[in-house]
């Protein structure tokens, strides 16, 4: 995230510190919280706000409406955990599906199978769901207990004393030492600090390990809670799920305070760097705001899944149609026999024995029809397979595994590996057709180095040396030298300079240049031991941007060391000779002006206000009628580095007058007490001083590209993908780091569109409508038919910023853009807004149903992370809060190669094969079903055991496509990152389409049809029993299935042999002991039939003829209609006669780059 | 401001921002530092070890269907099936089976017009003669089979029609029966309600009860050559186990066929159902609505041309369900009795297979593709626009 960038990383930035972080404490709130006082009730009116009485906790919650301080994440108790799980699992349709067709069985006139076995299957996967939520909720149970029971200090009887975590209450004072993990949301009243500021790490609420600072007030920092009472009130919003907002008032004393997200300190953030802080607690257990943000997520559907349900209503049909058949032939079977039931030896529908003949079992003609009905759809059930739900969460659990273990995909760098966070939407990887990368910390690496300086219109950038050879000289502290923690090289000439004080003019804008630096940013320093050197204290920059920290430090090395920083003062070394500088007031950046400043109180009595921005928004704001040519020479030199990709801000400087500091500090005071619109307020203020600046300079820092970025970006294009950056710099930054990652290339041609009014956009997308066609008619071919259309015609570049885009996105002209952005194989869109990007992902997203993938790394990214199908988190330096938002997350933007080309290929095969396969595996059991009803006079007789119907999904047939969906591999790693236009399957959804839906169907037919009527004619007018026929049909449909499966595995491993051949051998076993119980019809008959030639005639019989059909098309298909992945498979396997012989198999593992 | 619907969603996009973050900390549906087993995982910061496993780079063979492995493999095929699908056909072939339909023969004249009484009452005289010439050697044993058809033997029936009882057992015609009855004395009484309605005379269970035991078939036959006498064999006709295990030698018929309606075969009370080989033969339900089951054995071959007299106690009433019954003899070989489906099915595959190999062979002369070729990738095929066709 660039967050020193104007339109990106502010976001985050200014909202961390909620646009209000005043520092008030020099000139804090002395008058203007009166005149706010009215403003502020209205705010939070009585009824709405939460009344807090300093360290009266029962006064407090006199109506016991606030929660108490002990938690509960577990989601049941012992008592409530089968009800509510069970609940929990029902919301599945499927299951619901299951339950009805149980329920079903279970009324006598419907029950055809036994309850036991009915039940058995909806049981089991019920129970094993509930097994795994029981062990979480168990392990929940567990940490609760151990957060409640731990001891936090609290005031009782005006003394500190130790109290479990779940009996603190609201209103009561804590005291948190350093390293404490705060208990409760608590307003900071007063810390170790003198000035009162603490510091919070917030790595457990949001991930970003940076400190961040909290300020108490003025008013109730001197207060010794011991000693003497503190009463006051506090009057704050009702518990919200805002981590970043919070707004409340103190009453103390008859003063009226107001607070803001700076002065709350939020539950398990971990107190660092302070010796101790004081606070009351405002909010309580789940009251919390950590706490309220702890719901669910929302969850993502995979496009295959989607796609799959319209067939699971195919099969729907399917099945109402059979259960159609079933009744209306029974019906017809029932009416023609109607005058022979009563004693039919098999149906015999009067019953004689008890006194008057009645009808026995007969509900009449109509109800006896509908119960056929009903009882064929108990039979059909599994026409919907169930059991594929199952699978396919094991599946993707499975497939998660071999990610999260992949070693391509760890990062050394940041340690971190693959991170699965959401388990639904693996196969989706392998059909990305658009990826959204933003480009700061994705695409570059983030880590900023300051690299040249444009001071006062001269540019400083050659000669470069290191900064270690040459110690700043007198920075002491304890008597240890004080270095900066990261090393910057430097230019001598400018360090010269930097030197030389002040006396030179030029000298002298050196010299406020580097103050500017050090002193214009958040940056907090701490100071650390250097473990290697005892001597020696190293100064570390914690600051939540890393330009800033990169200027810092810069600063730092020519000999402008910022060492100590409070809420009222900053102190400098400057070369060696510690200065002081007040800081009496500091505009954070927000997204709208683009630039920060501060208004220092030098040691020289003069009020200087420093401002550091974007060109853009600070050349709007200096003076230019001064000094004209150094303004030029410095946007000449802006133009420079832009162009080297380097990332520009400008440095200005202002100094106040007495009466103009005085209008600015009324203005602020006022403003910054507001609690209405008070961020909007303080920018006014901000904008008002921020003008008729001086120009200083500009500096440049650079943004390294990751390892390995230019190669990623061409694998994907190869792949098919379209990648479009879209990056809140500078257009010419982003067009140079654009070719610097060879997204663009020389070849392509681009198109820019910078247009400032809806007009103006309208025209230039028309525009670039045309030449775009244009252009493709030059290159002779049509654009849109193929994968490797990148490949083959001259490519065009959309490049657009993000004024272009605000008139553009929400209007009419959508369309266009879409239209004109389809036929680009690069977009690039520059400054812009966190919105605008979640904007264009939706775009893409409605207009077409490829799938999209956005990739980032910061704040800013996570609406388009969320916006898109599948969103990518990189796990870098900048905080986890895209991580937290993504579907996956990894160290580096290189790990999407293999992650789509490999993993989300594999995925995408194995899951696709997979769901067809088992519509297969389900629909052609149900067939063979069907097909014997209609020999048993449309009575639901079902040859095949209840107890073997059963098992079918659960034990004869489930592991093979679970083990094949996990492991199957249709081609190696390095044939698919050595052919990356084999991505191009999922685009053409090769594996999971319509048309193989139906041939599979036409497949099953056959196959049902070869399964049971070979064994019927085969014993048409024997002695055969229905048992011993039965058992056959069994194993023969287990078999066929399995090596259907074997038919079309790909990779053989033992793993495989093990599961197909082991089901195939537990099914007879099976069969056997089911046919050992004395009491069951099929008694020894399985036993009995195995010893004939004719069972074993049959099953070789069924097997040839089901399957030859099957083995001859896809013969001919893989043989004479080849797909690239067949090709490509037999060249894996033999070797391509085109090429060196050399490149045959994967013999042995890949460890390195994948490019490399 | 020029954008103010922009500003304005950018103050909510904020809000989402961050409050989605540490919502989604929540991972796989738990909270705080507790997330699902999964991500537990993820979280551990050892980098992944190498194993042939995890890398999915286990040693596999990759088979790839080639055309000389399908031609070779379908010559073996037609190589392999079709001398079974012959000596199927000749075994089948080889059987000699003579079925005599015998239901309408056996009706007098005069009850021709009222079969149903002629069948159910007690009085008449059911006794008739049959007689068939033997049209080849039949090499003993010769199997005789009785065939009923239209009867569903496999029919579903519900069994029963109080609703929600509280033991729900089988339901079906083939399932109203009480197969642990069956097996000892000791469970005469035992799921005695999968039979009813025929379960019980008054208090006393019925043995074997249900409607299969119930509708049991009755005719018998003797047999003649030559005014001599042949012997058939009715041992051994059931499978060892039933005898063994499934029937009882401590079971004993008891109220059987006693109620209003009788149904088919009267048992002898002091024979163990251990013993009752007919109701074993019976009991095991048939696949179809025609079936055969086997009445017994004649020991000594029949010559051809012989002239075989089969006297038959004409008992049970297929005529009211408009069912036939058939008298079978028949010999037997390794595939059971005179069908020539199987053969016929193995031939057909083999010679299939046969033909597949032929075609593929001369497609694959004129026709062939380079295996492995990437020359033939889409995206090297014609580079220039293949895809335009």
């Amino acid at each position: 995230m660039d967050s020193q960038n104007p339109c990106e990383g502010e976001i985050s930035l200014n909202q961390w510190k909620g646009g209000n972080s005043v520092r008030e404490v020099r000139h804090g709130s002395r008058g203007g919280d009166l005149e706010m006082l009215g403003l502020s009730q209205k705010e939070i009116g009585d009824d709405d706000a939460r009344l807090v009485y300093l360290n009266e906790p029962v006064k407090s919650n006199e109506r016991y409406e606030f929660s108490g301080n002990s938690i509960r994440t577990s989601k049941y108790s012992a008592f409530s955990f089968l009800p509510r799980n069970l609940f929990r699992q029902f919301h599945r349709v499927a299951y619901i599906y299951f339950l009805i067709i149980a329920v079903l069985n279970q009324l006598p006139q419907l029950a055809v199978f036994g309850r036991g076995a009915s039940i058995m299957p909806l049981a089991f996967v019920l129970s094993v769901t509930a097994v795994k939520d029981a062990y979480e909720d168990w392990r929940r149970h567990r940490s609760d207990r151990v957060e409640n029971n731990r001891l936090a200090w609290v005031l009782v009887d005006d003394q500190f004393q130790q109290k479990k975590w779940k009996d603190i209450q609201v209103g009561e004072i804590i005291r948190i030492q350093t390293n404490e993990t705060l208990p409760c949301d608590m307003v900071l009243l007063s810390t170790s600090e003198p000035t009162g500021v603490a510091y919070v790490q917030t790595v457990n609420l949001d991930g970003e390990s940076n400190l961040k600072t909290r300020y108490a007030k003025q008013e109730t920092l001197p207060r010794i809670p011991e000693k003497e009472m503190i009463n006051g009130l506090i009057k704050c919003e009702r518990p919200n799920r805002n981590i970043y907002g919070f707004q409340a008032n103190m009453e103390i004393e008859g003063k009226r305070l107001s607070l803001g997200p700076s002065n709350i300190l939020l539950r398990g953030c971990e107190l660092k760097n302070t010796a101790w802080a004081i606070g009351v607690a405002v909010y309580c257990g789940r009251e919390t705001k950590a706490m309220l943000n702890s719901s669910g997520a929302s969850s993502k559907r995979s496009q295959l899944e989607t796609l799959m349900n319209f067939e699971t209503i195919i099969l729907s049909v399917f099945l109402i149609v059979l259960c159609s058949i079933v009744s209306i032939c029974a019906a017809v079977w029932l009416r023609r026999r109607r005058d022979e039931l009563d004693i039919l030896p098999f149906y015999r529908r009067k019953d004689f024995a008890h006194g008057d003949p009645k009808d026995f079992n007969y509900y009449g003609w109509g109800l006896e029809i509908f119960f056929t009905f009903l009882m064929s759809v108990i039979v059909f059930q599994i026409m919907i397979p169930i059991s594929l739900y199952i699978s396919m969460e094991l599946v993707r659990v499975g497939q998660a595994y071999f990610m999260i273990r992949d070693m391509i995909l760890y990062d050394e760098d940041s340690n971190s590996r693959f991170q699965c966070r959401s388990l639904n939407i693996n196969e989706d990887l392998g059909q990305i057709k658009y990826v959204f990368s933003d480009k700061t910390g994705t695409l570059t690496e983030n880590k900023m180095e300051f690299q040249r300086a444009s001071i006062w219109g001269v540019d400083y950038s050659d000669g470069r040396t290191s900064s270690q050879n040459d110690p700043v000289q007198g920075s002491k502290i304890d008597g240890k030298i004080l270095q900066p923690k990261m090393k910057v090289k430097v230019d001598p000439q400018l360090l010269e300079l930097s030197r030389r004080g002040k006396d030179t003019k030029g000298a002298k804008n050196v010299h406020d240049f580097f103050l500017a630096l050090a002193a214009c940013n958040t940056i907090v320093p701490l100071v650390v031991d250097d473990r290697l050197d005892s001597t020696v204290k190293l100064l570390d920059y914690q600051g939540e941007s890393p330009d800033e920290q990169a200027l810092a430090y810069a600063a730092a090395a020519y000999g402008f060391m910022l060492t100590e920083r409070t809420s009222g003062h900053i102190i400098i070394s400057i070369q060696g000779e510690r200065q002081r500088f007040n800081v009496l007031g500091l505009h954070e950046f927000d997204s709208d002006r683009k630039r920060m400043s501060v208004i220092l109180g030098c040691p020289d009595k003069t009020v200087k206000v420093f401002v550091k921005g974007a060109d853009t928004s600070m050349f709007s704001v200096i003076d230019r009628s001064l000094n004209t040519n150094i303004i030029h020479a410095t946007e000449a030199h802006l133009q420079t580095y832009s162009s080297m990709g380097l990332r520009t801000l400008v440095i200005g400087i202002r100094e106040l007058n007495n009466s103009e500091f005085e209008q600015w500090h009324l203005e602020f005071e006022a403003a910054s007490t507001a609690i209405i619109g008070r961020a909007a307020l303080l920018r006014k203020v901000a904008s008002n001083v921020e003008n008729s600046l001086t120009i200083l300079g500009a500096s440049a820092i650079e943004d390294k590209l990751q390892q390995g970025v230019p190669e990623a970006i061409e694998s994907l294009r190869t792949a098919g993908i379209k990648v479009w950056v879209l990056t809140g710099d500078k257009q010419e930054t982003a067009i140079s780091i654009g070719y610097s990652s060879k997204l663009l290339t020389s070849k392509m041609t681009s198109i820019i569109i910078n247009s400032n009014s809806k007009e103006s956009s309208r025209k230039s997308l028309e525009d670039a409508l045309v030449a775009s066609k244009k252009l493709m008619i030059v290159s002779g071919t049509t654009h849109n038919t193929g994968p490797s259309d990148e490949a083959a015609v001259n490519p065009v570049a959309l490049i657009i910023d993000g004024t272009s885009l605000v008139y553009i996105l929400d209007s009419e002209l959508e369309e266009q853009l879409f239209e004109l952005a389809s036929r680009c194989s690069v977009v690039l869109c520059c400054r812009v807004a966190p919105l605008q990007k979640a904007g264009i992902v939706s775009l893409v997203k409605n207009r077409t149903r490829d799938m999209t993938l956005s990739i980032g790394d910061g704040a800013n990214d996570v609406s388009m992370i969320q916006m898109a199908d599948v969103g990518v988190g990189i796990s870098g330096r900048e905080g986890q809060q895209a991580v937290m938002a993504s579907d996956f997350a990894m160290g580096q933007f290189r790990f999407l190669v293999p992650l789509l080309l490999v993993h989300g290929h594999w995925n995408y095969q194995r899951m696709g094969y997979m769901i067809l396969y088992n519509f297969y595996r389900n629909a052609v059991f149900v067939l063979i079903l069907f097909w014997y009803v209609l020999f048993t006079s449309f009575s639901l007789t079902t040859a095949i055991t209840e107890w073997s119907s059963m098992l079918y999904s659960i034990i004869y047939t489930a592991l093979p496509t679970i083990v094949v969906g996990i492991l199957d591999k249709d081609l190696s790693r390095r044939t698919l990152l050595k052919y990356p236009q084999l991505y191009g399957a999922g685009h053409r959804r090769e594996a999971y389409n319509s048309k193989l839906f139906w041939l599979t169907m036409i497949d099953t037919l056959w196959q049902s049809v070869a399964v049971f009527f070979i064994p019927l004619y085969a014993y048409w007018a024997s002695t055969i029993d229905g048992s011993s026929i039965g058992d056959l049909w069994t194993l023969a449909v287990v078999i066929l299935v399995n090596l259907h499966l074997a038919m079309d595995i790909i990779r053989w491993s033992w793993i495989s042999h093990a599961v197909i051949w082991g089901s195939i051998i537990a099914t007879f076993i099976c069969v056997i002991i089911i046919d050992s119980v004395p009491i069951f019809a099929g008694y020894w008959a399985i036993f009995h039939v195995a010893k004939t030639e004719l069972f074993w005639l049959c099953l070789l019989a069924i097997v040839a003829a089901a399957l030859i059909p099957r083995f001859v098309v896809k013969f001919l298909y893989q043989y004479y209609s080849p797909c690239d992945i067949q090709i490509a498979r037999e060249a894996e396997k033999f070797g391509s006669p085109r090429e060196s012989p050399n490149t045959k198999i994967e013999t042995n593992p890949i460890l390195g780059s994948p490019h490399g | 401001m020029a954008m103010p619907s922009f500003l304005e969603e950018d103050t909510t996009l904020i809000d989402v921002n961050r409050d989605d973050p540490s919502s989604s900390s929540e991972g796989g549906g738990s909270d705080g530092d507790d997330k699902s087993i999964l991500a537990h995982e993820i979280e551990s910061k050892k980098p992944p070890t190498y194993s042939r496993f995890t890398q999915q780079e286990l040693p596999a063979c990759k088979p790839i269907i080639t055309p000389k492995l399908v031609i070779v493999s379908f010559t073996l095929i037609g190589f392999l099936f079709i001398p079974i699908g012959k000596t199927a056909l000749s075994a089948s072939n080889n059987v000699v089976e003579i079925a005599k339909r015998y239901d309408m023969e056996c009706i007098p004249e005069i009850y021709s017009n009222n079969i149903l009484h002629y069948i159910q009452s007690v009085g008449t005289n059911k006794t008739c003669t049959v007689k068939f010439t033997v049209p080849k050697h039949m090499k003993g044993p010769v199997f005789i089979y009785y065939q009923l058809t239209n009867f569903y033997q496999n029919y579903r029936k519900m069994s029963y029609g109080v609703p929600l009882r509280s033991r729900i057992k089988d339901t079906k015609y083939m399932g109203s029966r009480s197969d642990r009855q069956l097996t000892s004395k000791a469970y005469e009484g035992a799921e005695l309600e999968k039979c009813e309605p025929l379960e019980k005379v008054g208090e006393e269970p019925i043995v074997p009860c249900g409607l299969v035991a119930w509708s049991m078939f009755n005719d018998t036959y003797s047999f003649s050559v030559k005014d001599k006498a042949l012997i058939v064999n009715k041992t051994n006709i059931a499978w060892e186990s039933d005898k063994e295990t499934r029937f009882g030698s401590d079971v004993y018929p008891k109220n059987f066929q006693t109620g209003d309606v009788i149904g088919g075969a009267k048992l002898n009370s002091s024979i163990p159902l251990s013993e009752q080989e007919d109701l074993m033969v019976w009991m095991r339900t048939a696949t179809l609505r025609n079936f055969r089951k086997l009445y017994g054995r004649i020991d000594v071959d029949l010559e051809a041309n012989d002239e075989i007299a089969v006297e038959i106690q004409n008992n049970y009433n297929s005529y009211g369900y408009g069912g036939e019954k058939l008298l079978v003899l028949s010999t037997t070989s390794a595939f059971g009795g005179q069908n020539k489906f199987l053969g016929v099915a193995y031939l057909t595959v083999g010679g299939f297979c046969f033909f597949f190999a032929i075609i593929f062979a001369i497609i694959y002369h004129f026709k062939r593709r380079e295996i492995g070729d990437t020359a033939y990738l889409s995206w090297n095929r014609n580079p220039v626009g293949y895809y335009m066709k």
